[in-house]
């Protein structure tokens, strides 16, 4: 059953994440942005009957797809927000809209308080040099150069002088590992490799925040699982922004800190991966996250219950802290044979875990009661 | 402009793939396309519907018998052009038009060609050769890797025999002409590219242009310069220069929109500006696609080149052309071998170059790429200083020469007589042209001036309505009419005839070799060296040796006609039948199915779109030497292009090569092989399909 390693393990996600909102705005702030393909496409957001019609409806009346619909949502400064969703989402299209490499139809984006769809040319250049930087599932190197000039290549576009940015490109092919690789071209290099060129030329722009198209789709399972525990080192050494788009659940889990599925170009919901996986808001959420292993990612804050009456004795009990996942405080209970208290830093206890609300969270039993009893 | 040479094959492929649209399931090779009820119900209703246009012109050619064109519905062209030819003679030297425009365009050419070939002639022998040599070498990335030194191998080899032959003075001319005809048509072709390449509305406009210049032969091109600008160098090389510009221009333009997406969309995420984008992107991306135009424009200006030498060109082609109208082998013989050393001197080179970007190594950065240069710059230099200023080597050394022209002369004398005629059981070459032309060539001439022409009409309208729906239908039945009113629908069927005999022989060994190499790795592996040189040859070489065979005459110019289309044909249906799905093909095997059975249910029905593409491109081909076989006796329209070229005679040679253009279109327009044919211009994967690289 303990599976370290194996499948997503956010085990100290709560003591990364969550800086706390409102004290720098969003990265990007998100309200009501419409993408439709197609003949006339102003008109679909507008118009309330044509926006309420399901994409093969909307299809056959209008000619229009809505690859993404009336999406809201905010990134914040330092997290690592997954927009999650089979083929044909639309987050593809989505993460191109937030810096206009697609036109957003209609809706309102802001970078840092910043309307992003009022911006000239310019300006727009401007964040895209450097504010955000994008990661592509193909990579989109060019063949033609070597691997230090394809990092060097956003510097270039920004006009640095070519010491200058060989310079960067040396020390940013180091930081993901393609020391010794700088005057090889792409087609030399594996997929891994060439993926962590295209990791390393957005590093080298020092942008805001990075942009990740399903950066691994194309790779092995293996070198998917290395890339990203580069993601997570990068993350953890530099505290960068990251809006990461993928169609892999356990990916997204292991990753993120906060997930948005997507469906048919709307958002059906935001949340933890806890939150995600412990209370599904529909059952499109549910029969997505029917395999993901429980006791990995939910933890016992949402599993305890209140102190008792019969919880007086602590003798032997294991002290959790509430970010403890429900398999380690399975450990526990099955190590001292009794309910473990689930604490916080300053030795307060805030409930209890038994082997009763433990196996209820592992058989999935949980889900109506934790709707009452979590914060 | 594929019609010509087999290079610009490559630049076609993606051309016809756009061409016009519905699928094209003529009679013969519709009977393997369908499984489906629905689909074969349709196949059924294009066989009626040929059957029946079939059977009318049957009929009518028995009931009304010989029905030609009405003489009334033709228009003089003669006269006018006469009339025209005669003002231009007159006005040449007076007219603002060409005083201030035309005069000086053929005098900048002139002299662009004079200082080309004083720069040759300046840097002596021993110069040209080492930069010739040393350039091949650096051009295939210098150093001592083995496709370096082979490459560099072969440019000497071919320097040396051509000196060798006492061929130096005239392949220095052509040469000078090819310098400034290949720069002209690569900057023309890549300008024009640019456009087609960055604008959609250019690219649309441009795309049904090149189309058309494809499939016109050679020919065709030169008539109009001459009536421009008289004979001579400047009309030569004006008219190569359009008929090579088109590749580049294809090629670049494809390059251009075929760029990788994520790579172009990556620059746009980095924030680049329009022209960082094309300038550090998008051309880059585009490079080993526009190498690969100029190796095809190269080729086809070569080709040019030395056909234009009916026209005054002069140098190795004026040679060739000589020999075959004195029928003086020989000398015919010994001119071609230098243009065909020269042809895959300039391949080699530039397919090295092409394949050492494609494939970058590690080591080639700017630097490693600029150091065989210099080399090659400063021992050419020293070479020249050592060899001209200090020895005074010039041209060749007449005592280094040994004349070919009698031995050959000799043989070919020898086989006339051994080989013609009498040799027991099969007969002799010359027995074989008798008897092709009694029982193939004549009834097919008789049998299409038989049918009326309003039979003839509404039959090339059924065929290019099947082709390509009803634009096509109508470009096939404008362009006989067009025929029928220069006045010019006998020779044209006669011509036609000629275009049809080749055509069978073509396609039956064509396919016969094709599926043949596909089936047989070694066949294949044995027959690829032969294809790739054959196809570097200019279509006027391939009239040399069959002359000498056949003897002046119709056969002649079929046999060129065949050999110079069975390379292409061959390699499309080689690799149609090759990239047959494997897993199919794996199916089919796992059920049981003989070779045989998996020859004719699997690959030949899933190869079709290949096979009529080379169907198509077998037609073009051939019809573009058949009309260069009017130089070797080929008669009909070709006789009068080169009558009329010759002689100046206007009135004659236009017309004629307008009905060329017009059968060229009609050809073209029933054989298309409809849009599933060829790959799509974004696949990037027709570009090889005339060649395949060691």
């Amino acid at each position: 059953m303990k599976a370290t390693g194996q499948h997503p393990l956010p085990r100290q996600r709560a003591d990364v994440a969550a800086p706390e909102p409102g004290e720098r705005p969003p990265v990007f702030a998100v309200r009501g942005l419409w993408k439709v393909f197609g003949p006339r496409a102003e008109r679909v957001p507008r118009n309330p009957a044509l926006a309420a019609l399901p994409a093969a409806e909307l299809t056959a009346r209008t000619g229009c797809t809505a690859a993404v619909r009336d999406v809201s949502f905010e990134v914040r400064p330092g997290e690592c927000f997954v927009v999650m969703g089979l083929s044909g989402s639309g987050k593809s299209t989505l993460v191109r809209c937030l810096t206009r490499l697609i036109e957003p139809t209609a809706g309102a984006v802001a970078m840092d308080g910043e309307d992003v769809l009022a911006m000239d040319k310019e300006r727009l250049r401007e964040l895209r040099r450097h504010r955000a930087a994008m990661v592509f599932q193909h990579f989109g190197l060019l063949p033609h150069r070597t691997v230090r000039d394809n990092i060097a290549y956003g510097l270039q576009i920004q006009g640095l002088s070519r010491a200058e940015r060989r310079a960067r490109a040396e020390e940013m092919a180091a930081k993901v590992g393609l020391t010794g690789l700088e005057h090889r071209r792409p087609a030399q290099l594996s997929g891994g490799q060439q993926q962590r060129v295209g990791i390393a030329r957005a590093l080298a722009v020092d942008p805001e925040v990075m942009l990740f198209d399903e950066p691994f789709s194309a790779l092995d399972p293996l070198i998917r699982r290395d890339m990203q525990d580069e993601v997570l080192r990068l993350r953890r050494e530099e505290g960068r922004t990251m809006v990461f788009i993928t169609h892999d659940l356990s990916e997204a889990l292991r990753v993120g800190d906060r997930i948005a599925l997507m469906r048919d170009g709307g958002i059906v919901q935001i949340g933890t991966p806890e939150e995600i996986v412990g209370r599904p808001a529909d059952d499109y959420v549910r029969d997505f996250v029917r395999d993901v292993p429980r006791d990995q990612v939910i933890t016992v804050r949402s599993a305890m219950r209140p102190v008792g009456p019969g919880d007086a004795d602590r003798d032997g009990c294991a002290e959790l802290p509430p970010e403890t996942v429900v398999a380690d405080a399975i450990a526990a209970v099955a190590r001292t044979g009794r309910p473990a208290r689930v604490t916080d830093r300053g030795g307060r206890c805030l409930g209890v875990v038994d082997h009763e609300r433990l196996l209820s969270v592992v058989a999935g039993l949980d889900t109506p009661e934790l709707e009452g009893t979590a914060t | 402009m594929t019609g010509t040479t087999k290079p610009s094959l490559a630049a076609r492929v993606p051309a016809t793939a756009a061409g016009p649209d519905g699928p094209a399931a003529p009679a013969g090779g519709g009977g393997v396309a369908a499984k489906s009820a629905g689909a074969a119900r349709a196949l059924g209703g294009r066989v009626y519907l040929v059957v029946a246009a079939a059977l009318f012109a049957l009929a009518g050619a028995v009931l009304a018998g010989d029905a030609a064109w009405p003489g009334s519905w033709t228009w003089d062209a003669e006269t006018p052009l006469d009339e025209l030819n005669r003002w231009l003679i007159l006005n040449r030297d007076s007219h603002p038009l060409f005083l201030y425009f035309l005069l000086h365009l053929s005098n900048n050419v002139n002299s662009a060609v004079d200082t080309a070939l004083a720069v040759l002639q300046g840097l002596g022998w021993p110069g040209v050769t080492v930069a010739a040599t040393l350039g091949a070498w650096a051009a295939a990335g210098g150093g001592t890797r083995p496709r370096a030194l082979t490459t560099a191998g072969t440019a000497l080899a071919a320097f040396a025999a051509i000196g060798l032959l006492g061929m130096w003075p005239h392949a220095m001319l052509t040469l000078a002409l090819m310098v400034v005809a290949v720069t002209l048509s690569a900057v023309l072709g890549l300008l024009l590219g640019l456009a087609a390449g960055l604008s959609d509305r250019a690219g649309r406009a441009l795309r049904p242009v090149f189309d058309t210049m494809q499939v016109l032969p050679a020919f065709a091109y030169l008539l109009p310069f001459v009536l421009l600008f008289g004979i001579g160098t400047a009309p030569a090389l004006f008219a190569t220069v359009i008929y090579a510009a088109p590749p580049m221009a294809r090629l670049t333009a494809l390059g251009l929109r075929e760029a990788d997406p994520a790579a172009l969309e990556c620059a746009r995420s980095l924030g680049a500006g329009p022209w960082q984008r094309l300038l550090t992107a998008r051309l880059p991306l585009a490079r080993p696609r526009m190498l690969l135009g100029l190796n095809q424009t190269i080729m086809m200006a070569l080709s040019m080149v030395v056909i234009a030498s009916i026209i005054g060109a002069g140098g190795l082609g004026d040679q060739v052309f000589d020999g075959l109208r004195t029928q003086d082998i020989g000398k015919a013989l010994t001119a071609g071998i230098a243009i065909v050393l020269i042809a895959i001197w300039l391949d080699r080179t530039t397919a090295a170059a092409g394949e050492r970007l494609e494939h970058p190594g590690a080591g080639t950065g700017r630097a490693a790429a600029a150091l065989p240069l210099a080399v090659t710059v400063a021992a050419t230099v020293a070479a020249w200083l050592l060899g001209r200023v200090a020895l005074g080597l010039g041209a060749w050394p007449d005592g280094w020469t040994f004349s070919i022209a009698d031995p050959v002369n000799d043989t070919v004398d020898w086989m006339v007589v051994n080989l013609g005629s009498g040799v027991p059981l099969v007969g002799g070459t010359l027995t074989w042209a008798e008897n092709f032309t009694l029982w193939v060539l004549n009834p097919l001439r008789d049998g299409l001036t038989a049918i009326p022409w309003w039979a003839l009409l509404p039959l090339a309208g059924v065929l290019g309505f099947l082709a390509g729906r009803l634009r096509s239908a109508l470009t096939a039945m404008g362009a006989l009419a067009a025929i029928g009113v220069l006045g010019l629908w006998d020779k044209s069927l006669n011509t036609l005839s000629q275009v049809l005999g080749a055509l069978l022989l073509t396609l039956l060994i064509g396919f016969a070799a094709g599926i043949a190499a596909a089936r047989r790795p070694l066949l294949e592996k044995l027959l690829r060296p032969v294809l790739d040189v054959l196809q570097t040859m200019p279509q006027f070489i391939y009239l040399i040796p069959v002359v000498a065979l056949f003897g002046v005459g119709r056969i002649a110019a079929i046999t060129a006609a065949v050999v110079y289309a069975l390379p292409a044909v061959v390699r499309i249906t080689t690799q149609g039948v090759r990239q047959v799905d494997a897993t199919v093909l794996e199916a089919s095997r796992s059920l049981g199915a003989t070779p045989w059975q998996q020859l004719r249910q699997v690959q030949l029905p899933l190869a079709r779109a290949q096979l009529l593409l080379a169907v198509n491109q077998g037609v073009v081909l051939v019809l573009a030497v058949v009309v260069v076989g009017g130089l070797v006796g080929g008669g009909a329209l070709g006789f009068d292009t080169v009558y009329g070229l010759q002689r100046g005679d206007l009135g004659v040679g236009l017309p004629a090569g307008a009905a060329i253009v017009c059968l060229g279109l009609l050809l073209d327009r029933i054989t298309q092989p409809g849009r599933d044919a060829a790959p799509g211009p974004g696949t990037g994967r027709g570009d090889r399909a005339g060649r395949s690289r060691p």
